[in-house]
């Protein structure tokens, strides 16, 4: 199968120069975009429209962190986005005892309308999601180095799925935000 | 895929003529076409004015009148006159923006809106549009004394599906090539001659007669990214002048005003409206009534409308990760830019005086003509690429009517997804798919764009059979459907139909009605358009046979020989329709070849993978 990574000719890695990424998109898109063939037939056309489609998706992927995280989780076996995957169930104890106390007193704050409390909520959980992720990286790195281990894919699960909580957590932040700014 | 057959395969060296970009705006459109590397708006109403006030009248005889001529009539014929078509596209009867203080009466019960207007037939806003496109190819035509078949026209960035599907409908009825649907505030920044030399990043605020827009884009190596957009396809300048007429009208005293009524006090806000961009004071008449308004009062009742694009603005700032102090320059776009209390709005929130060199009525035209050239001179391909994005998020509907991203907003198109579908009864064959586009959590909150039913599913137990939807949309924002189970690989396109557009058939008859093609004796010209593509679906058949021979399956080098025998003998013919039939036999004949032959094509150029991957 190709991989986003090999859309643009990079290694299985986390480690991914942004700026020379960015760059590397523009230049591919100039070759590849539908635009290029307007005038084109209906092959150039549908080329031009499948090549720019993997190509976007492949750069929307990898430009971010986290979505390359758990992209590389994703070539491990392991997706976090499909709601059936078995390693969401399995998050280790403490976890849950976290989302449970983050839940609650997020869910005080926005009965209470209290921006402050929820944006200062925000902020800490905005450094453990940062925290989880490198936690992330680091387990995902070494999974480059030493090759595939059921444990190595499952720390990096872990972490992950704290990552996926604050960013939801973030998100609902964001949209109390906008209800009480609107 | 549904257009991947040989038909739409078409030939290069078929001559276009010229090329024009349009902006095909809610209060006026125009049409600019490039001309020793210059854009240039083109003469097309009275007076050699570069503004057609969109407009259009449809008379007791069934005449139609277009532009100043048709604004004059309004006061005398508010029904039969459509101002401001534009609010209508895309949109249902019940929409609450079809809705607003208008004179229109509309034929009940139908999906679509329908103008009962004079001289015949109701009209749709899509037909409406279709003769402004038309008065405008006409103009520009009888401008270049040539052919114009070949048009870019530009839409909001923040028209949805059924809004941009409707606008492509318009300009296949006028008799135009829509080579590309293009957002408007990306047509303005490339007005600005933001070439290759120049980059950063910039905001247009495009607040035009019913819509308003901003997009942040960014510029580098050539290559324009729209980092993110954002805007209310139904606030615009109109609700300027609909804020002094109704003020004027209670004032009046006229609780239930008529029809007629309607459209003169409109017509007396636009003209207080603008002069008030210069003087401090107006006076309105109105059946006979004097009513004075101060520009002070004018800026208290469209405060809260240019307040409500603030707040889109800064998430619009907010989803390109752009605070306003990192901004480049700031572009103004559409004629409602000049009223004073949006430019000091405008310069407040961005903390900087805006751009506004260029004539903000025609800079979305200039910049559609820029682009129009771009795609079609190969000379000039190299020089600048657009990157857009999908202004609203694509979702689906899931249980409890919850609706389910499945695109976000913003994302650069083209792009897409796909959704796995498990059946959830027993022997369950059928499963229906609801489409929707917005923000909203709920699906009843956002727009409904389709409806349908992927039918054919081999009946196993709860569970088993799974279905993938895959979700393309190209490079316009348009949205198209494939279904394919995964157990049997049996494959389904659906056309995606707005629930509030037409459909090919009724675009179909619609042509075949249209002025353009009553003036020609159309029997003739619909042979000689068959025989001309017959021959030339023909000759392709023939190259691809030659050279493709090895993906040839048994039976099939017979099946289509016989096909293509059937096309030569009934382009002998004078019946256009059997030619037709023929050629889509041909079609049918030599699908799975040709599939075959671009699945091949595709994967030598994408370095070894099929389509099937993407």
């Amino acid at each position: 199968m190709r991989t986003h990574f090999d859309v643009f000719g990079l290694p299985r890695s986390h480690a991914v120069d942004v700026p020379a990424l960015e760059k590397q998109y523009r230049d591919l898109s100039l070759q590849l975009h539908p635009d290029r063939v307007a005038q084109g037939n209906a092959r150039e056309r549908l080329q031009a429209l499948e090549g720019t489609t993997a190509l976007n998706e492949a750069f929307k992927t990898l430009k971010d962190p986290v979505r390359r995280a758990f992209y590389l989780l994703k070539l491990h076996g392991i997706d976090l986005d499909r709601e059936d995957a078995g390693a969401q169930k399995d998050m280790p104890l403490e976890f849950l005892e976290e989302v449970m106390t983050l839940r609650e007193e997020l869910d005080d704050a926005i009965a209470a309308k209290d921006l402050p409390r929820a944006q200062a909520m925000a902020k800490d959980v905005a450094g453990r999601k940062q925290a989880a992720l490198t936690e992330a990286v680091s387990a995902l790195q070494s999974l480059e180095a030493a090759g595939d281990s059921p444990d190595g894919v499952r720390k990096a699960s872990h972490a992950l799925g704290r990552v996926r909580y604050f960013t939801r957590f973030l998100e609902q932040v964001d949209a109390f935000e906008e209800e009480v700014l609107a | 895929m549904s257009n991947n057959g040989l038909l739409q395969i078409h030939d290069p060296l078929k001559p276009k003529g010229h090329v024009v970009g349009i902006d095909l705006g809610t209060t006026h459109s125009l049409v600019a076409s490039v001309s020793q590397g210059k854009p240039r708006c083109v003469p097309v109403d009275d007076g050699d004015s570069l503004l057609l006030p969109s407009v259009v009248h449809y008379g007791r005889d069934g005449g139609v009148v277009v532009g100043a001529r048709a604004r004059k009539l309004a006061a005398d014929a508010p029904t039969d006159t459509i101002v401001s078509v534009k609010r209508f596209m895309g949109r249902g009867p019940d929409d609450p923006e079809t809705r607003k203080l208008g004179a229109y009466r509309f034929v009940p019960g139908s999906q679509v809106v329908r103008f009962d207007v004079a001289g015949g037939q109701p009209v749709t806003p899509i037909e409406v549009s279709g003769e402004i496109l038309r008065a405008l190819k006409r103009r520009a035509e009888a401008h270049f004394s040539g052919k114009v078949e070949q048009a870019v026209i530009t839409v909001p960035a923040y028209f949805d599906d059924a809004q941009r599907q409707a606008t492509r409908d318009a300009g296949k009825l006028a008799g135009l090539e829509v080579l590309r649907l293009l957002n408007e505030p990306t047509a303005a920044a490339l007005a600005y001659g933001l070439d290759k030399g120049s980059q950063g990043t910039f905001a247009v605020y495009d607040l035009g007669g019913g819509t308003f827009d901003i997009s942040i884009l960014k510029l580098e190596d050539g290559v324009f990214e729209v980092k993110s957009t954002g805007g209310d396809s139904a606030l615009g300048g109109d609700d300027f002048d609909r804020a002094i007429a109704t003020r004027v009208l209670q004032a009046m005293g006229a609780a239930t005003p008529s029809p007629s009524q309607v459209a003169e006090a409109m017509s007396a806000a636009r003209k207080a409206k603008e002069a008030l961009t210069d003087v401090a004071e107006v006076t309105l008449t109105v059946g006979g009534h004097s009513q004075p308004v101060t520009r002070a009062d004018f800026e208290a009742w469209i405060q809260p409308l240019v307040q409500k694009t603030g707040a889109v603005c800064r998430r619009a700032l907010k989803d390109a990760g752009v605070a306003a102090g990192e901004l480049d320059g700031v572009i103004l776009v559409g004629g409602s830019t000049r009223v004073p209390a949006v430019r000091h709005f405008v310069a407040e929130l961005f903390g900087r005086e805006p751009l506004g060199d260029i004539d903000p009525d025609q800079v979305v035209a200039l910049g559609a003509a820029v682009q129009a050239s771009l795609l079609t001179d190969s000379n000039r391909q190299d020089e600048v690429l657009l990157l857009d994005v999908l202004p609203l998020s694509l979702g689906l509907e899931t249980m409890g009517g919850i609706a389910e991203k499945l695109i976000p907003r913003n994302s650069t198109i083209p792009t897409a997804a796909a959704q796995v579908f498990t059946t959830f009864k027993d022997h369950q064959t059928g499963l229906d798919v609801h489409v929707v586009q917005g923000e909203r959590e709920l699906v009843e909150d956002n727009r409904s764009l389709a409806r349908f039913t992927l039918s054919g599913i081999p009946p196993l137990a709860a569970g088993m059979a799974r279905v993938e939807v895959r979700f393309q949309v190209d490079a316009d924002g348009i949205l198209s459907v494939t279904a394919k189970e995964q157990s049997t690989g049996a494959a389904q396109t659906i056309t995606v139909k707005p629930s509030h557009g037409l459909t090919d058939e009724e675009i179909e008859k619609m042509l075949l009605d249209s002025i353009d093609y009553a003036e020609d004796d159309i029997q003739a010209r619909q042979v000689r358009e068959q025989q001309v593509e017959a021959e030339r679906v023909l000759a392709e058949a023939d190259r691809q046979l030659r050279e493709n021979a090895a993906l040839l399956e048994a039976g099939e080098p017979e099946a289509i020989q016989a096909a293509m025998a059937r096309v030569r003998e009934a382009a002998q013919g004078k019946n256009y329709l059997a030619v037709k039939e023929a050629l889509h036999g041909l079609d049918e004949a030599s699908r799975a070849f040709i599939e075959r032959v671009m699945n091949r094509a595709i994967t030598q150029v994408v370095s070894g993978h099929s389509v099937e991957e993407y």
